[in-house]
């Protein structure tokens, strides 16, 4: 009886698995979550005139240096790919390597992300500045503290792949993270766009 | 049936002159920019939902094809 139940058979003949209907799920919230924020920002950029507003026309966005952070990041989308490719075919210390380059190249777009709004905050444009540094913090900031926490699940999962906890036949944990990273990895040319080029 | 008189009256006039029961004033002028701005945002918001509808359905019936043919596959081996 027991071993017609999906969780016994082998993981290519099973529908689908609770950990990646529930990962599903999540993204559906998290989307929601950004459709609001994106939806914030289309009132505030279609409503003015001019954007940025003239009490912020001084400011430059560092548009191109955050061109080269969102190459970085897409690259991450990339080594993520090759990571749940390589516990596919059963190589471990490919997964490593994949993963840790992944979680290097996450913690080098925050550091990058940090540098320019720690600029930005110098130059005069806050959160409290008005409605442009308003949405423009509230928007961003929450990518960044998505990227946080997914750069934080990547380093367990990492510390998981050290201690031989996957393997072909059992690797969801790395395939949900994977899932969660491209995610937050696709989000962030939308919003780059939106924000910096419109 | 005096129901169904001014429902139909009431449907009519919705039809016929929409402008007279706008409910948002903020988007009722969409020559002004906040109009814009506001149509531009909900027509946004009302599109994601069924977005989401359809790629998690999508993905859900993805993987039953493809569990399915991968069992079949392994039945007829």
């Amino acid at each position: 009886m027991l071993r017609d139940t999906p969780d016994r058979l082998p993981q290519d003949v099973r529908p689908m698995s609770n950990a990646r209907l529930g990962i599903l799920v999540l993204l559906g919230a998290e989307m929601m979550l950004f459709s609001g924020l994106i939806g914030a920002f289309l009132v505030f950029r279609m409503g003015n005139v001019t954007w940025p507003p003239p009490s912020h026309i001084d400011i430059q966005l560092p548009r191109a240096v955050t061109g080269i952070n969102t190459a970085l990041l897409l690259l991450s989308g990339y080594t993520m790919f090759q990571a749940l490719r390589a516990i596919q075919k059963d190589r471990v210390k490919q997964l490593r390597n994949w993963l840790l380059l992944t979680g290097a190249l996450g913690v080098l777009f925050l550091g990058v992300q940090g540098s320019e709004w720690a600029q930005l905050i110098r130059s005069g444009m806050t959160l409290q500045s008005g409605v442009y540094g308003g949405i423009f913090y509230v928007l961003l900031g929450c990518h960044a503290v998505h990227v946080i926490g997914a750069v934080i699940w990547l380093f367990i999962v990492l510390g998981m792949a050290v201690s031989g906890r996957f393997a072909a036949s059992r690797h969801i944990g790395v395939e949900t993270c994977a899932i969660y990273w491209i995610f937050v990895v696709a989000l962030w040319p939308i919003l780059y766009v939106l924000v910096y080029l419109a | 049936m005096r129901f169904i008189f001014w429902g139909t009256v009431l449907m009519l006039v919705v039809l016929i002159a929409p402008t007279c029961v706008e409910a948002c004033p903020a988007c009722k002028d969409l020559k002004e920019p906040i109009g814009r701005g506001f149509n531009s945002s909900i027509f946004f918001m009302m599109a994601m939902p069924f977005t989401i509808v359809a790629l998690i359905g999508g993905s859900v019936f993805y993987h039953y094809r493809r569990a399915s043919k991968n069992r079949d596959r392994m039945g007829s081996s």
